[in-house]
C-alpha cells in the first residue's frame, strides 16, 4: 500500500521530522516492499541458490505435496518459491527472537527507569543507532525512541508471516525479498535490544580496553556454590549478581553462563565467568558442576529440566518465551519459592525478573551445600565404556559425522586420544546417547577426555566509537586496511573448534580488522599458543588493523554492520537519516567487509546474514549452513559486473566480480580463509589498497592451494594493481591467460543500474 | 533406495537415488557419459584406503574415463602434488551453480558437463548440493562414489565398510577400462 497523508503523518510524528539533525532521506521506516527494487538489483547479480532439504511441502491439508524438479504443489507453488518462503520463515524466526528479547528489555527498564530514560553511550559514541537512524530515520534519545524501534520491528514481522501463509507469495525473488526486509529489521532489532541492555545494566561503552574475563568449563572453582545462566537475556542475571553483592557473598560464589547470558553477565560484572558457546551446554550441564541453572532465552536446549534433574542440580526458568510445562510460580512469595525449591526440590518458572533474581541469589548457597560435585575419572569413563558393542549407532547419528564408535571403543581400552578428538569437534547434541542401545554416558565420558584448561575472553565492548571510524574509515574505503572479518555466530562448527582462533589469528596477524562477536567469540579464545596466550591476550582491542575485538553478545551484531554504516556517514559524510539504498550501495561497492558464520546453526544466524546482505555485506558460511537451503551466488565468468562510474555517470563494465557472492557455504577452514580474503576486494580499492589485497589473497591462495589463485585475472585492473612481491610470477600467469587491463573508476556504485528514485548525485560527497 | 548411513541425509521425498550395489553396471552407464566431469571433496586429501589415499582412487576413475577435474574446498594442493592439475577451483556450491544451467560451457568451455561423478564431498553438503542438482540441473546425471548412500544423486554406492569400499572402486576402474 502505498503511503497516504495519514499514515505520512504517523512516520513524522514518529521520528519528529521536525528534527533537523540531517535531512530525511527518501525512505522513513520503509515498509516491506519500499526497498524491494534495491533487492532486485542485488538479485540481478546475486541470485538464490536452492538446495532443498525436502522435497515435499507439508504446510496445508492439501498435502503433502511433491515438488520436485517443475513439479507444483496443490496451492500452485514450486520448489524454488518453497526455498523462498522457508527462507523468510527463518529470517521472521531470527528476527522476532531478538525483537522479542529487545521488547522484554525494554519494557522491563521502561518500568524501571521509564520511557523518557536518555540513551547515553559516552563521549566516544555520537552517531548512537545506525541503524534506526538509517532504516528508520529516527535518531533516538530515551528508552522510549527505543520502543519506537521495536514497535517498528513488529509491525513488519506480522506484516511478514502474513506472506508465508498458503495461498499468498508464490514468486521465490519476492520471498526473498521480504527476507531481506526482515533481515534488515533483525539488525534494527539487535541494536535497540542491545543499546536498551547498555543503558539500563550499565555495561562498559566508550571503552576499547574492555578487561579481560575468565573463559571455560575449567576456570570455574566447582569448590564454590556455581550457577549457571543459559541462553541470551541477562537482565535477571544482573539482578541476582546485585543481590549476591547486597548479602556480601558473590565472592564465595561462581557466577557462570553458556552462550550469550554469558557475555552480557561478564559485561555487568567481569568477576563472572564463560563457560563457552552452546555446543558445551549439554556437556556442562552433565557434569553437574552447576548448583543452580537458570534459563532465559533463544539457544537454549528444549530438555534443560531433564539435564538438570540427572544432575542434580536445581533449575528456576525465567522467560515466558520457554516455560518447560513448569509450575508458574510467579505470585507467591519469594521466601515461599525458595523453600519450594532447596526442600521440594521443585523447578519453577518465575516470570519476574527481580523475583527471580532474588530468589536465584538466596537458593544457590542453599542448594550448593548439600551437593558433590565428581567429575568421571579416566577409570570410571573405561567402567562406563564396558558395555560399547561398537554397533556404530551413534555413529549413524552424529550431525557432524564423528567416529564416536571407536573414541569409545578405545575408551574401553584405556585410550582417550581419540574420544579428546571427537569432544573438540563435538556439536553437543546429545544424540550420540540417545541411539546407543547400551545406554553409555557418552557425554559423560568426555568429561574424562576433554581439556580442563582456563582461557580468557575480552569482555564484550558494545559499539565501535566514532574516533576509531575517522581513523580507519579513509584505509577501510581506500583499500589499505585490507578488511573487516567479523567472525560471528554460533557453535556448530564443522571441525575443532579451534579453527576459529585459527581463522581470527590468519587474519589479525595480516593486518586485517578482526570484529567477533557470540559463541564465536568465545571459540575463538579456546585456544592457547605455546606461551599460553590466547588471541586476546595476544592482540589489540582496537577497532583497527590487526585489532582483534569482541563486542559482545548476538544482539551486539548490530555494532558491526552499524560500524559499515559509520563509515558512509563519519568518513564519508553521507547522510544516514533514511537513506538505506544510498547506504547500502556504499557499503556494497567501497567497504571491505565480510562476515563469517562458521558454525551456524541457528535462525538468528540466518537473520542476520541476510540482513548483512540486504546492506551489502557478503557472508562466509560453514558447510552446515547448506541446510539453509539458501545462497545468494554470482557466476563470476557470466555475469555482468556493469556499475555505474558516479563521478562521470557512465556505465562501466568493470568485468570484475567484486564481491563475488553475498552468502556463500565453504567446505573446510583453508577455503573459507582464501574466499574471506577474496570477498574483502571491493571496486573502490585504490591501486596500493588492490595491491595489499591481492598481495594476501595470493599468499593464502599459494599457501592453501599450492599455486596462483586462477582467478587472479579477475582482480587486476592494471599493472599497479599487481603486488611487488609476486609482478613477475603474476605478469607471466596473466600473460598465459590473454588478461587485457580493465577499467578503472573511482566511484562505483548500483545507483544507476537499475529504476530508483536516488538520483546518482546522492553517492557523490 | 536403502537408509543412508547418516540420518541427517534420511531422504524425504518421492525421487531418490539409483543404488548401485554392483561397480559394473554403474561403469557401463558411466562410459555413456560424453563430458564427464569429477568434483574432489576435502575427504579425498584424509581418507586412506589401506595405504592408498583416496584422492589417487579419484584421478584414476577420471583419467580412465577421461573426466574432467573440478578441485573443491582445499583438495586442489594435494592434486597438483598428485601431478594432476585441476580444469577448474571452486567451492562445491560454485560449481553446483554452474553446472544449473543447461547452457554453461562448462570446466573446459566445450559444453556443460552430461555426467558428474562426486568424490569426497562432507555427506550433509554433498546431498545438500545433490539436491540443487536434482531439481534444477534435469539435463545431467550424478553419481557419489563415497561409501554411504546419497539419496538425492542419479546414482549412489551402496553403505560400505571401507573394505568394501576399497573393492568397489577397484573393481569400478577395472570396469572402467575393460
Amino acid at each position: 500500500m502505498s503511503k497516504g497523508a495519514v499514515k505520512q503523518k504517523e512516520i513524522n510524528k514518529t521520528i519528529r521530522a521536525e528534527d533537523n539533525w540531517e535531512p530525511i532521506g527518501p525512505t522513513p521506516m520503509p515498509e516491506m516492499s519500499d526497498l524491494r527494487r534495491w533487492d532486485l538489483r542485488l538479485m540481478k547479480t546475486y541470485k538464490p541458490f536452492y538446495a532443498p532439504f525436502c522435497d515435499l511441502c507439508c504446510f496445508c491439508t492439501y498435502g503433502k505435496c511433491d515438488l520436485t524438479e517443475d513439479k507444483k504443489g496443490a496451492c500452485g507453488i514450486n520448489i524454488s518459491g518453497q526455498q523462498g518462503r522457508w527462507g523468510l520463515i527463518f529470517s521472521l524466526m531470527g528476527c522476532s527472537a531478538h525483537g522479542a528479547h529487545g521488547r522484554h528489555l525494554i519494557d522491563y527498564l521502561i518500568e524501571k527507569y521509564g520511557e523518557d530514560y536518555k540513551i547515553d553511550l559516552g563521549g566516544q559514541v555520537d552517531v548512537e543507532a545506525p541503524h534506526m537512524r538509517t532504516v528508520m530515520g529516527l535518531k533516538p534519545e530515551t528508552l522510549g525512541d527505543l520502543r519506537k524501534g521495536i514497535e517498528y520491528v513488529e509491525r513488519g514481522i506480522i506484516h511478514g508471516v502474513s506472506a508465508t501463509h498458503m495461498g499468498q507469495e508464490g514468486s521465490d525473488i519476492d520471498f526473498e525479498s521480504k527476507s531481506l526486509h526482515i533481515g534488515m529489521l533483525d539488525h534494527v532489532a539487535m541494536e535497540v535490544a542491545d543499546i536498551a541492555q547498555t543503558i539500563g545494566f550499565k555495561f562498559p561503552t566508550s571503552k576499547a580496553e574492555t578487561a579481560l574475563s575468565g573463559l571455560g568449563w575449567g576456570a570455574v572453582d566447582k569448590t564454590k556454590p556455581v550457577v549457571t545462566c543459559v541462553g541470551h537475556n541477562a537482565a535477571v542475571a544482573t539482578v541476582m549478581i546485585d543481590h549476591l553483592m547486597k548479602a556480601g557473598i558473590y565472592d564465595q560464589v561462581e557466577v557462570t553462563g553458556i552462550c550469550c547470558t554469558a557475555h552480557d553477565n561478564i559485561r555487568y560484572s567481569d568477576k563472572a565467568k564463560v563457560i563457552g558457546p552452546l555446543s558445551k551446554q549439554v556437556f556442562f550441564l552433565k557434569t553437574g558442576i552447576a548448583d543452580l541453572v537458570m534459563s532465559d532465552e533463544q539457544c537454549v536446549r528444549c530438555d534443560i529440566p531433564q539435564l538438570a534433574k540427572e544432575s542434580g542440580s536445581a533449575l528456576i526458568a525465567t522467560s515466558d518465551k520457554i516455560s518447560y510445562g513448569l509450575d508458574d510460580v510467579t505470585h507467591k512469595e519469594v521466601d515461599e519459592i525458595v523453600r519450594l525449591i532447596t526442600q521440594e526440590g521443585k523447578q519453577v518458572l518465575i516470570r519476574d525478573v527481580d523475583k527471580a533474581g532474588e530468589v536465584a541469589a538466596k537458593v544457590l548457597p542453599v542448594v550448593a551445600k548439600n551437593r558433590k560435585k565428581e567429575l568421571v575419572t579416566k577409570e570410571k569413563a573405561q567402567e562406563l565404556a564396558q558395555a560399547c558393542k561398537k554397533c556404530e549407532l551413534c555413529d549413524r547419528v552424529c550431525p557432524n559425522f564423528l567416529n564416536i564408535s571407536t573414541a569409545v571403543s578405545d575408551v574401553k581400552e584405556g585410550k582417550f586420544d581419540m574420544m579428546t578428538s571427537v569432544f573438540a569437534r563435538c556439536v553437543g547434541c546429545g544424540k550420540c546417547e540417545q541411539e546407543c542401545s547400551k545406554d553409555i554416558p557418552i557425554i559423560k565420558i568426555m568429561q574424562a577426555a576433554a581439556s580442563w584448561d582456563t582461557y580468557n575472553i575480552r569482555v564484550g565492548r558494545g559499539p565501535i566509537q566514532d574516533v576509531e571510524i575517522r581513523k580507519v574509515g579513509a584505509p577501510i574505503v581506500l583499500g589499505t586496511i585490507p578488511g573487516i572479518i567479523a567472525i560471528v555466530g554460533c557453535s556448530n562448527y564443522p571441525e575443532e573448534i579451534e579453527e576459529v582462533a585459527e581463522i581470527a589469528e590468519e587474519f589479525a596477524k595480516r593486518k586485517y580488522i578482526v570484529v567477533l562477536s557470540g559463541c564465536a567469540a568465545m571459540a575463538a579464545g579456546m585456544k592457547k599458543d605455546a606461551e599460553g596466550k590466547t588471541i586476546y591476550d595476544k592482540y589489540k582491542p582496537d577497532f583497527d588493523a590487526g585489532g582483534v575485538l569482541n563486542v559482545g553478545s548476538c544482539v551486539a551484531n548490530a555494532h558491526i554492520t552499524g560500524a559499515a554504516m559509520k563509515v558512509a556517514n563519519i568518513f564519508a559524510k553521507l547522510p544516514l537519516r533514511a537513506n538505506y539504498e544510498v547506504i547500502a550501495d556504499y557499503i556494497l561497492n567501497r567497504v571491505g567487509a565480510v562476515g563469517l558464520v562458521w558454525g551456524s546453526y541457528s535462525q538468528k544466524a540466518f537473520a542476520i546474514g541476510t540482513g548483512c546482505n540486504r546492506l551489502g555485506i557478503p557472508v562466509v558460511l560453514g558447510p552446515h549452513s547448506a541446510k539453509y537451503r539458501r545462497l545468494y551466488l554470482s557466476r563470476k565468468e557470466e555475469d555482468d559486473w556493469t556499475v555505474m562510474d558516479g563521478r562521470k555517470k557512465e556505465l562501466v563494465n568493470t568485468e570484475e566480480p567484486s564481491p563475488e557472492h553475498l552468502m556463500v557455504v565453504t567446505e573446510s577452514k583453508e577455503r573459507a580463509i582464501i574466499t574471506l580474503a577474496r570477498l574483502c576486494i571491493r571496486k573502490n580499492d585504490t591501486a596500493q589498497g588492490r595491491q595489499i589485497k591481492l598481495n594476501h589473497y595470493i599468499s593464502l591462495y599459494k599457501q592453501y592451494m599450492g599455486s596462483l589463485p586462477d582467478d587472479l585475472q579477475n582482480f587486476v585492473r592494471n599493472d599497479k594493481d599487481i603486488p611487488i612481491v609476486y609482478k613477475k610470477e603474476v605478469s607471466e600467469y596473466l600473460k598465459t591467460v590473454g588478461w587485457k587491463p580493465k577499467p578503472l573508476l573511482t566511484l562505483p556504485t548500483f545507483i544507476g543500474t537499475y529504476e530508483s528514485n536516488i538520483p546518482i548525485d546522492a553517492v557523490v560527497k | 533406495m536403502s537408509l543412508p548411513y547418516y540420518h541427517v541425509n534420511v531422504f524425504t521425498g518421492i525421487k531418490s537415488c539409483r543404488v548401485m550395489e554392483d561397480p559394473q553396471p554403474l561403469a557401463k552407464v558411466l562410459k555413456k557419459a560424453e563430458r564427464p566431469l569429477m568434483v574432489f571433496g576435502p575427504k579425498c586429501n584424509e581418507v586412506n584406503l589401506d595405504g592408498k589415499l583416496l584422492m589417487e582412487y579419484g584421478v584414476e576413475i577420471a583419467k580412465t574415463l577421461g573426466a574432467a577435474v573440478c578441485a573443491t574446498a582445499n583438495t586442489k594442493k594435494k592434486l597438483l602434488e598428485l601431478g594432476v592439475t585441476p580444469d577448474s577451483t571452486y567451492d562445491a556450491v560454485e560449481i553446483v551453480n554452474h553446472l544449473k544451467d543447461p547452457n554453461w560451457k562448462g570446466v573446459k568451455k566445450q559444453g556443460n558437463h552430461d555426467f558428474v561423478l562426486f568424490l569426497g564431498v562432507r555427506p550433509d553438503l554433498g546431498n545438500q548440493g545433490l539436491s540443487t542438482l536434482k531439481h534444477f540441473a534435469t539435463h545431467l546425471k550424478t553419481v557419489t562414489l563415497c561409501k554411504y548412500v546419497f539419496p538425492n544423486a542419479t546414482f549412489s554406492l551402496p553403505n560400505l565398510k571401507d573394505d568394501k569400499w576399497k573393492e568397489y572402486l577397484e573393481n569400478l576402474i577395472q570396469g572402467l577400462k575393460s
